[in-house]
C-alpha cells in the first residue's frame, strides 16, 4: 500500500523528469505521458481498492525525516482517509481525461513540451496536497500548485494580458499563503508534536483545549479560512478566477474548473477538528460561503463570455460548499465536490460550442433583471409587478456588472497602500534612511548598555528595516537588480531579527541562508548579463522577452526566483518555517511581519521574473 | 478640476475625422457568418507592396516572411533562378542596379521583417502613458470590453444589459446616474456631469484635457480605437449594418469613443488629480510616429518584396508551365451518364478529379457554391433568418425550410438531456443540478474524449443537414412580408437563376440523364469558427439549401419551358438532385428523396459508387497534411480518421480549410482535368467559345474576385502576421456575447484567421487564370466595376490570360500584358497517379501532369 501510495507520488515527477531529459519530440512527449498517465491511474486505483480492502481505514505512513532540531521536525508523512480517496478518484478521472484531450488539442502547439511538463508538475503537486499527512507537506504541494498555475496562465507568454493575469492570481495565491504559513506555526506552537492531520481528529475528542487557546483556535482558523478563500476564489478573493482563464482551455478546465479550485475545499475538509470547535468560526465560515453566493451568482448573470460565466458559476457552487462545511455536512460536501469537478470541467472543454449551440437554440431563456415570466411575476406586490423599479435593476446590474467590485477593494486594501509606502521609501535619500537607522539603534543601544532591555529589542527595528526592504522591492518600476537586492536584504534583516531573538538558533538561520543566497547570487549573475537599459530606451515597460532572447538565462532566472520565493526544492522551504517558528517562540508579532515580507518579496520577485523573461521580441526590436 | 465647455474651434471636424479613422478598422462581422475578405481593404487603393507597408506603419505588423524561409525555399529549389531575375525586373530599377540587388537577397538578416515603429504600438498615446507611467490599456479597456461585451451580447449572459433601441450613451447613463451603486470609474460628480452631455461635447472636452493639440486629436482617436481593434470594428461595422446581428442594438464607433475618453480621463483623474501632462506637453515628440507622415515614413523592404514576388512567380510559373502544354478540347463524342455541379471551393479540387478518375463518364462543372440564387433562409431548427449568398448580394427572396413528417416538436431538437449544461439555472437548482448530475458528466466527458467519432450525445450542427424536409420555394402570394421579403421565387425568377448558371459555366446543351447539384459544407465540433469552415460563396453557411433549391428549380416543368424559350433545352429524361458534400467528413448526402421517382436509377447507382470510391481517396490525399493521420495506404483507414477529427471535441484542426489557397482557374474542364493541383485551386467553369463580348466573364470576375481574392488574402495576412492581423492560437479563446473570440475574459475581441487554420499555408497572393483572349478580356475589363478593377491593377490579384486554342500565356499589368516566357528546359512534372505524386510528401508540391488514362468502371 505504501508502495503504491509512493508511486501516486512519484510518477508525475518521473514523467516531467522524462519529458524534460527526452521530450524533443511532440510523438515522444504525447507517448511518455500516455503511459505515465495511465500507470498514475494504475496506481490510484490500486490503492483505492487496497485501501478499500481494508476497511476504508485511514492510513498514515512516514517516509523519513527531513529535518528535525530541537522540537522542530519535518517529516515526509501522507495520509489517506476517506477525504483524500475522493479527491484521488476526481485527479484520476479528469487527469486521464485531460491528458488524453491535450494530446489532439495542443499538437503543433509552440510550448508544447513546457505545457506537459507544468501540468504534470500540478498533478505531482495536488498529490501531495492530497495525501499530505501534515500541514506542512500540505503547503509543499500547495506551492508546486501555485507555481503550475502561474506557469499555465502565463503560457501564452507573448501577449500582456495573460502575463498580468498570471501575476493577478500569484498575488491572490501568495498572500493567502500568509494564512497557511502563520496557520502552519501555529498549529506547530499548540499542538506541537500531534500536528499530524491523523491525530488532529482525535485531538479534540479527549482533551478539551485550555480556554485560554480559543484565541489562537480562532486566529488559526481565519488563518486557514483566509489559506482556503484565496485557493477557491472565494470572498473576497473571487476576482482572479475568471481572469486565470487565459491558458489552454483543457488547463483552464483542470485548474479553474475542476481540481485547483476545489484545493480550499481540502484545506477546510482537513483542518476541520480545529475550525469546528466552535460556533464563531462556523459562522464565520457560513458567512463566507454565502456572501460568495450572492456575489458569484450575481456576477453569473451578467456574464457576456462563457468562460467567466462557469467561472462564476463554479465559485457559487464552491461558496454552497462553504456553508455545506459550516453546518458539518461532510459528505455532501464530497459528493458536491465530484459533481462540482466534472460537471465544470465539461463546460469548459466544450465551452467553444457554445456558437453552433446558440444559434439552433430559441431566444427562450428569462433575459431581463426584473422578471417577465407570469409564474415569477405573482410572487412580486401588485404595486411594483410589471414595473419593477429601474433603479433596482440598473443597481442590480451594476453590481453584478462589476462583481461586488471586490478587486478594486481588495486592491485598495491590500495592494495600493503598500506600493504608495514603498515608492516614498524609495523617494527617499539613502541618508535619510541610514541615519534613521543610525539614531534608533544608537539610543537601543544606550538603553541595552544601560540594561534596560535585552538585546532582543534590537529585532524590531530589525523587522523594521526589513519591511522597509520589502515595500522598496514591491514598489520598484526600472531597477531590477534594485528589487532583486531589496528582496535579498529583506531575507538577511529577517534572519538577523530572528537571530537576536534566538541567537541558538544560529544553525537554523544559516541553513535558511543557504536556501536564499546561492539563489539570490545567481539571480544577480543573471540581472548582470542583461542588456543594457538603453536597448529599451523607447519601450521602457516592454517585456523583454528573455525567455525567447535567452531561454538559458530565463531559466536560471526562474530557478533564482524559485529560490528567493522559498519554493520546496531550496532548503529556505524548511529554513522559512524554521524562522517563523523562533521568531514565534519570542514575538509573534515579528513571526507575522516576517510572514509578511516573505510574501511581498514573492511578489516582487515574481514581477521581475515576469517582466524580464515574457513578451515577445517584436515589441521592442525594430523593422525597416 | 475645469471643464472647457465652450471655444472648441470649428477646425477639428469630429465627424470627418471619426469617418476618415474608422477605414482602419477591421470588418469581421460576428461571427457566426465569417466572411473571408481582405484584410487590409484600408489600403487597397495603393499598390500591393505600398499598401501593405503604410498597413505596417499603422498596424505594427509583419508583412513578410523572414528573409531566412525565401532562402531556404531558394535553396530547396522551391525558388527558381528566373523568378528571381523577373521579381528583380518588377522592381522598378535599372538594369545596372540588378547584381546589386541579386546579391542583397542573400545577406543573412534576422530582424528586417519586424514590424516598424508604428502607430498602434508606438504613438503619441503610448508615448504619453510611458511618461505618466501608468498601464492605461490595463485599466480602462477591461471597464469598456464588460459595458461593451453585455450590451452587444447576443445570448450569453443571463440578463440583458441592453433595451430596447436604447443607445450605448444612454444605457452607460442609466447604470452611472439611475443605480445606488456607482458605476466605476463615473463615479465623481464631475464625471456624471459629462455624461449629461452629448457625446461630441464628452469628446471634445476629453481631447482637449487629454490631448490638448487640436492637430493631433485624430491620431489619439486612432490610436485609442486600434488599441482594441476588434472592438472597435465590431461597434463600426453594427453601427453601418445593424442587421449583422440576430438581436439588434443602437451603438455607434463615436459613443464608444465618448465613454472610452470619459473613462481615461476619469481614470487619471483618480491616479494623479488634475495635475498629469497632456500629449501635447510631452517633453520629446520628434521622434514619434505621426499620422501626418506614416505614409511618407512607410517604406518597403526591397529584398522581402523581390524574395515574396520570386516565391509567387516560382508557384505560378508551376502552374503555367503546365497549362502551357495543356491540348486545345476536342469535342467528346459520348454524352456523360452524369454531370456534377460543384463549388468553386478549392477543397473540391481534388474531389472532382477522383470522381472523374472513378468514373470517367462523369463529366464535372464548377461555380461559385450559392448556384446563382441568393436568398434568405430559414431551416427548420434554426432560430434565425440566414443569407444564403456573398454577401455582396443583398436578398429579398425568404425561404422556409419545414419538416416532412409534421408530428416532431421542435422544441425536442434543442430542450434535450444533453444540453442542460447550458441553460441557466436558478441558484438553488443549479445546487440541486451540480449534486445530482455532476457524476453523470464524469461519464460524459470521458466518453467524448476516448471515444470520439461515436455518436452518443452530441450538438448536431449547421452542416449536418438532415434530409427529411421540404423546401417552401414557389411564392404563392406577391405579398411581401412584414420585413419586405417575398416568400419563395417566382416561375420567372427561377427560370432567370436557372438560367444565369447555366450560361455562366457553358452549359446549355448535351445534359446528361442526371445533373447532381453539389454544395459543400463543413462540420466540427467545438469550434467557434465553424463559418469560416463552410462555403465562402454562402457566406459562411452550408450550400446544401442552395443546392436543393437548384434542383427543385431546374426540374420544375415551368421553369425548363421558360428556359427552352430562351433556347435552352433540357432534355424530360434529365434529373436534377440536389446533394451536399462535407468537406471535412468526406460524406456526402443527396437530398429530398421523396422526389427522385423522375430519377434515372442506373446512372444515379452509378454516381453514387463513383462519388464512394472519390470520396474514399480524397480522406486519404488529405491525410497527408495531417501528421496524426494512420500511416497505413488503407483508404478506410484515412476516411475513419478524418471522421474522428470532425467530430471530436478536442481536435482544434478538424480540416485545413483553404490553406494553401493560390490559384482560381477560368475555363473549360478540359484545361485542369490531366492535372494534380494539390488542392490550391479554385476552379471555375467557362466556355470561352460562348463569351464573345467577355459578359461573363465580368460576371465571373464579379464573384471571383471578392470571394476568392478575399478568401486568399484573409489567408495571406493572417499567416504573415497571426499577432496582429491573425486571431492567433484558438487554445484560449473565449466565446464573448456570441460575437467573436477573444483571449481569456478581458481579451479584445480577435479577428482574423486562427493560427491553426493558416499554419501550413503557403502566402501568396491568388492567380487568376482566364481561358480567354487578351482582346476579349480587355472588353470585358472595361466594363468591371471599379472597384474591382483596382484589385487587378493594384496587384492585390494577379491575373493571366490563357489562350483558348495556342494556350499562349499573358501575365496582367497595370502597364499592359506581358507574354510569359518560361525557361525552355523547365517543364512541368510529370506522374502517372496522383498518389505517386503525394505519398510521403507533407509540404505544397508543384504542379504535376497526370498522365495515365483513368481506367474505366
Amino acid at each position: 500500500m505504501n508502495l503504491l501510495l509512493l508511486s501516486c507520488e512519484l510518477l508525475p515527477l518521473l514523467g516531467i523528469v522524462l519529458i524534460t531529459l527526452f521530450g524533443r519530440k511532440e510523438k515522444t512527449i504525447a507517448t511518455i505521458s500516455f503511459w505515465i498517465t495511465h500507470a498514475m491511474g494504475l496506481s490510484i486505483f490500486g490503492l483505492l481498492a487496497v485501501w478499500a480492502s481494508t476497511g476504508f481505514a485511514a492510513h498514515e505512513f512516514e517516509l523519513f525525516s527531513l529535518y528535525k532540531q530541537g522540537s522542530y521536525h519535518f517529516p515526509v508523512l501522507f495520509f489517506l482517509d476517506r477525504v483524500s480517496a475522493v479527491y484521488l478518484f476526481a485527479v484520476w478521472v479528469i487527469f486521464s481525461v485531460i491528458v488524453r484531450y491535450c494530446r489532439n488539442y495542443l499538437y503543433r502547439e509552440p510550448g508544447y513540451k513546457r505545457f506537459f511538463i507544468t501540468i504534470f508538475g500540478f498533478a505531482f503537486g495536488l498529490n501531495i496536497v492530497v495525501m499530505s499527512g501534515s500541514i506542512d507537506m500540505l503547503f509543499a504541494g500547495w506551492e508546486i500548485v501555485g507555481i503550475s498555475s502561474f506557469l499555465l496562465i502565463a503560457f501564452y507568454r507573448h501577449r500582456v494580458q495573460p502575463v498580468r493575469n498570471a501575476l493577478r492570481a500569484y498575488t491572490v495565491y501568495r498572500f493567502c499563503d500568509i494564512g497557511l504559513l502563520l496557520g502552519a506555526l501555529l498549529n506547530h506552537q499548540m499542538f506541537h508534536e500531534s500536528d499530524h492531520f491523523s491525530n488532529l481528529t482525535v485531538l479534540f475528542e479527549h482533551t478539551a483545549p485550555q480556554p485560554a487557546s480559543y484565541l489562537g483556535l480562532l486566529v488559526m482558523s481565519l488563518m486557514i479560512f483566509i489559506a482556503a478563500a484565496g485557493k477557491s476564489a472565494q470572498f473576497p478573493f473571487c476576482f482572479w478566477l475568471p481572469r486565470a482563464m487565459e491558458g489552454p482551455t483543457p488547463s483552464s478546465a483542470i485548474f479553474y474548473g475542476a481540481l485547483s479550485v476545489h484545493l480550499g475545499v481540502f484545506l477546510l475538509l482537513r483542518t476541520m477538528p480545529i475550525w469546528s470547535y466552535h460556533i464563531l468560526m462556523r459562522s464565520i465560515l457560513f458567512l463566507i460561503g454565502f456572501t460568495t453566493l450572492i456575489i458569484a451568482s450575481l456576477a453569473e448573470k451578467t456574464q457576456s463570455n462563457i468562460k467567466g460565466q462557469v467561472a462564476y458559476a463554479s465559485i457559487a457552487q464552491v461558496g454552497f460548499m462553504f456553508m455545506e462545511l459550516a453546518l458539518g455536512l461532510e459528505t455532501l460536501v464530497l459528493v458536491h465536490f465530484l459533481g462540482n469537478a466534472f460537471l465544470r470541467c465539461y463546460q469548459l472543454l466544450v465551452s467553444p460550442s457554445i456558437v453552433a449551440h446558440a444559434l439552433r437554440m430559441e431566444g427562450a431563456i428569462d433575459t431581463n433583471v426584473a422578471p417577465t415570466n407570469p409564474a415569477s411575476k405573482i410572487r412580486l406586490p401588485v404595486s411594483i409587478r410589471d414595473s419593477f423599479p429601474e433603479v433596482l435593476q440598473n443597481t442590480l446590474y451594476v453590481f453584478a456588472l462589476q462583481e461586488g467590485n471586490l478587486e478594486l477593494w481588495v486592491r485598495s486594501l491590500l495592494w495600493s497602500p503598500l506600493k504608495r509606502y514603498g515608492a516614498q521609501i524609495n523617494a527617499s535619500k539613502l541618508w535619510q534612511l541610514l541615519l534613521t537607522g543610525g539614531v534608533l539603534i544608537g539610543s537601543l543601544l544606550i538603553l541595552n548598555q544601560g540594561g534596560f532591555v535585552s538585546a532582543s529589542v534590537f529585532a524590531f527595528p530589525l523587522a523594521g528595516a526589513m519591511v522597509l526592504a520589502s515595500l522598496s522591492a514591491f514598489s520598484q518600476k526600472h531597477n531590477f537588480i534594485g528589487t532583486w537586492n531589496a528582496v535579498a536584504l529583506s531575507f538577511a534583516l529577517a534572519g538577523a531579527a530572528v537571530w537576536f531573538l534566538q541567537p541558538q538558533a544560529s544553525e537554523e538561520i544559516i541553513f535558511f541562508a543557504s536556501g536564499i543566497i546561492p539563489s539570490w547570487l545567481l539571480g544577480i549573475t543573471v540581472l548582470l548579463k542583461l542588456p543594457k537599459p538603453e536597448t529599451f530606451k523607447d519601450t521602457p515597460f516592454a517585456y523583454r522577452a528573455m525567455a525567447e532572447t535567452n531561454p538559458l538565462l530565463a531559466l536560471l532566472l526562474f530557478f533564482s526566483f524559485l529560490g528567493l520565493i522559498c519554493f520546496p526544492i531550496s532548503p529556505a522551504f524548511i529554513g522559512e518555517d524554521l524562522l517563523l517558528y523562533y521568531a514565534s517562540k519570542e514575538y509573534t508579532v515579528i513571526a507575522a511581519l516576517i510572514a509578511a515580507c516573505f510574501v511581498i518579496n514573492g511578489i516582487a520577485a515574481a514581477r521581475v521574473y515576469l517582466r524580464l523573461c515574457m513578451g515577445r521580441p517584436a515589441d521592442f526590436v525594430r523593422g525597416q | 478640476m475645469t471643464v472647457a465647455n465652450s471655444s472648441h474651434p470649428a477646425s477639428f471636424q469630429l465627424d470627418a475625422a471619426i469617418n476618415r479613422v474608422s477605414r482602419w478598422l477591421p470588418i469581421q462581422g460576428p461571427i457566426k457568418d465569417f466572411i473571408h475578405h481582405n484584410i487590409l481593404h484600408a489600403v487597397q487603393q495603393h499598390p500591393f507592396h505600398k499598401g501593405v507597408a503604410i498597413a505596417a506603419k499603422v498596424y505594427g505588423a509583419r508583412s513578410y516572411l523572414p528573409a531566412a524561409d525565401y532562402q531556404a525555399m531558394y535553396r530547396k529549389g522551391r525558388i527558381k533562378d528566373f523568378a528571381v531575375d523577373w521579381a528583380i525586373r518588377q522592381s522598378g530599377y535599372t538594369p545596372e542596379h540588378y547584381p546589386l540587388l541579386r546579391t542583397n537577397l542573400f545577406i543573412e538578416d534576422d530582424t528586417q521583417h519586424y514590424p516598424p515603429v508604428s502607430l498602434a504600438n508606438n504613438g503619441i498615446r503610448n508615448h504619453w502613458l510611458s511618461h505618466l507611467e501608468t498601464d492605461l490599456n490595463s485599466l480602462v479597456h477591461p471597464i469598456m470590453f464588460r459595458l461593451l461585451g453585455n450590451f452587444l451580447d447576443q445570448g450569453i449572459s443571463r440578463w440583458t444589459l441592453s433595451k430596447k433601441d436604447e443607445p450605448f450613451c444612454a444605457c452607460v447613463w442609466r447604470l452611472a446616474q439611475n443605480s445606488l451603486l456607482p458605476l466605476y470609474p463615473f463615479d465623481t460628480v464631475w464625471a456624471q456631469d459629462m455624461l449629461d452631455k452629448p457625446p461630441d461635447e464628452v469628446i471634445l472636452a476629453c481631447l482637449q484635457r487629454l490631448v490638448g493639440d487640436e492637430a493631433l486629436y485624430e491620431q489619439y482617436i486612432l490610436e485609442l480605437l486600434l488599441g482594441h481593434p476588434g472592438w472597435s470594428g465590431m461597434v463600426r461595422l453594427i453601427e453601418l449594418r445593424p442587421n449583422a446581428l440576430l438581436k439588434p442594438r443602437n451603438i455607434s464607433l463615436k459613443e464608444l469613443i465618448a465613454i472610452e475618453l470619459l473613462a481615461e480621463w476619469a481614470i487619471l483623474e483618480k491616479k494623479f488629480g488634475n495635475s498629469f501632462n497632456t500629449v501635447r506637453q510631452l517633453p520629446d515628440m520628434s521622434n514619434i510616429p505621426l499620422l501626418s507622415d506614416y505614409e511618407a515614413k512607410a517604406s518597403v523592404p526591397l529584398t522581402l518584396q523581390i524574395w515574396h514576388e520570386a516565391m509567387e512567380y516560382s508557384r505560378y510559373a508551376e502552374l503555367m508551365v503546365a497549362l502551357k502544354d495543356q491540348p486545345a478540347p476536342q469535342k467528346s463524342p459520348v454524352t456523360p451518364i452524369a454531370q456534377a455541379f460543384f463549388c468553386i471551393d478549392d477543397r473540391e479540387c481534388s474531389a472532382r478529379r477522383y470522381l472523374e478518375e472513378a468514373n470517367p463518364a462523369i463529366e464535372t462543372f464548377g461555380a461559385p457554391g450559392f448556384f446563382g440564387i441568393d436568398f434568405l433562409y430559414q431551416g427548420y431548427d434554426n432560430a434565425f433568418v440566414v443569407a444564403q449568398c456573398p454577401n455582396i448580394l443583398s436578398p429579398k427572396h425568404l425561404i422556409l425550410e419545414s419538416s416532412t413528417q409534421p408530428s416532431v416538436d421542435k422544441h425536442n431538437l434543442t430542450d434535450g438531456l444533453s444540453d442542460l449544461h447550458v441553460q441557466s439555472h436558478s441558484v438553488l437548482w443549479g445546487w440541486l443540478f451540480t449534486q445530482l448530475l455532476g457524476l453523470g458528466y464524469a461519464v460524459k466527458m470521458v466518453w467524448d474524449t476516448f471515444r470520439p467519432g461515436a455518436q452518443l450525445l452530441r450538438f448536431k450542427t449547421l452542416s449536418e443537414v438532415s434530409a427529411q424536409t421540404h423546401l417552401h420555394l414557389l411564392r404563392e402570394n406577391d405579398e411581401p412580408t412584414e420585413d419586405g421579403r417575398l416568400l419563395g421565387f417566382s416561375f420567372t425568377e427561377m427560370a432567370d437563376k436557372v438560367e444565369g448558371l447555366l450560361r455562366n459555366i457553358g452549359l446549355t446543351k448535351n445534359f446528361a440523364p442526371l445533373v447532381v447539384v453539389v454544395a459543400h459544407g463543413s462540420s466540427s465540433t467545438n469550434n467557434p469558427h465553424f463559418a469560416a469552415y463552410e462555403c465562402g460563396a454562402c457566406a459562411g453557411k452550408p450550400g446544401a439549401p442552395n443546392a436543393r433549391a437548384f434542383a427543385w428549380m431546374a426540374n420544375s416543368d415551368a421553369v425548363r419551358a421558360l428556359l427552352r424559350e430562351r433556347g435552352i433545352d433540357i432534355p424530360d429524361q434529365s434529373f436534377f438532385i440536389g446533394a451536399m458534400h462535407n468537406t471535412s467528413r468526406d460524406e456526402i448526402t443527396y437530398f429530398d428523396p421523396h422526389l427522385f421517382e423522375r430519377c434515372p436509377t442506373e446512372n444515379f447507382e452509378a454516381f453514387k459508387k463513383a462519388m464512394q470510391q472519390g470520396l474514399h481517396k480524397n480522406a486519404w490525399e488529405r491525410c497527408r497534411w495531417f501528421e496524426l493521420a494512420p500511416d497505413s495506404n488503407s483508404y478506410d483507414d484515412a476516411h475513419e480518421h478524418v471522421k474522428a477529427r470532425a467530430s471530436s471535441i478536442f481536435e482544434p484542426r478538424p480540416e485545413w480549410d483553404h490553406s494553401n489557397n493560390l490559384y482560381a482557374i477560368v475555363g473549360r474542364r478540359q484545361l485542369t482535368k490531366n492535372l494534380f493541383l494539390d488542392r490550391r485551386s479554385f476552379l471555375q467553369s467557362y466556355d470561352p467559345n460562348t463569351d464573345p463580348d467577355g459578359t461573363i466573364i465580368v460576371k465571373i470576375l464579379s464573384a471571383i474576385i471578392p470571394v476568392c481574392g478575399g478568401i486568399n488574402l484573409s489567408y495571406f495576412f493572417s499567416r504573415m502576421d497571426n499577432s496582429v492581423y491573425g486571431a492567433g492560437t484558438k487554445l484560449p479563446h473565449n466565446v464573448i456575447g456570441l460575437l467573436g473570440v477573444a483571449n481569456g475574459v478581458e481579451g479584445d475581441l480577435r479577428t482574423g484567421l486562427v493560427s491553426q487554420m493558416i499554419e501550413v499555408h503557403e502566402p501568396a497572393r491568388l492567380l487568376i487564370v482566364i481561358e480567354q483572349t487578351t482582346a476579349i478580356l480587355d472588353l470585358a475589363f472595361a466594363k468591371l466595376d471599379a472597384t474591382l478593377m483596382a484589385w487587378l491593377d493594384n496587384n492585390w490579384v494577379r491575373l493571366v490570360a490563357c489562350h483558348p486554342e495556342t494556350r499562349q500565356l499573358f501575365f496582367y499589368h497595370h502597364s499592359g500584358w506581358e507574354a510569359v516566357e518560361l525557361p525552355e528546359d523547365y517543364i512541368a512534372p510529370v506522374a502517372n497517379c496522383a498518389e505517386t505524386i503525394f505519398t510521403g510528401k507533407h509540404r505544397t508540391i508543384p504542379v504535376h501532369v497526370i498522365t495515365k488514362v483513368a481506367a474505366t468502371t
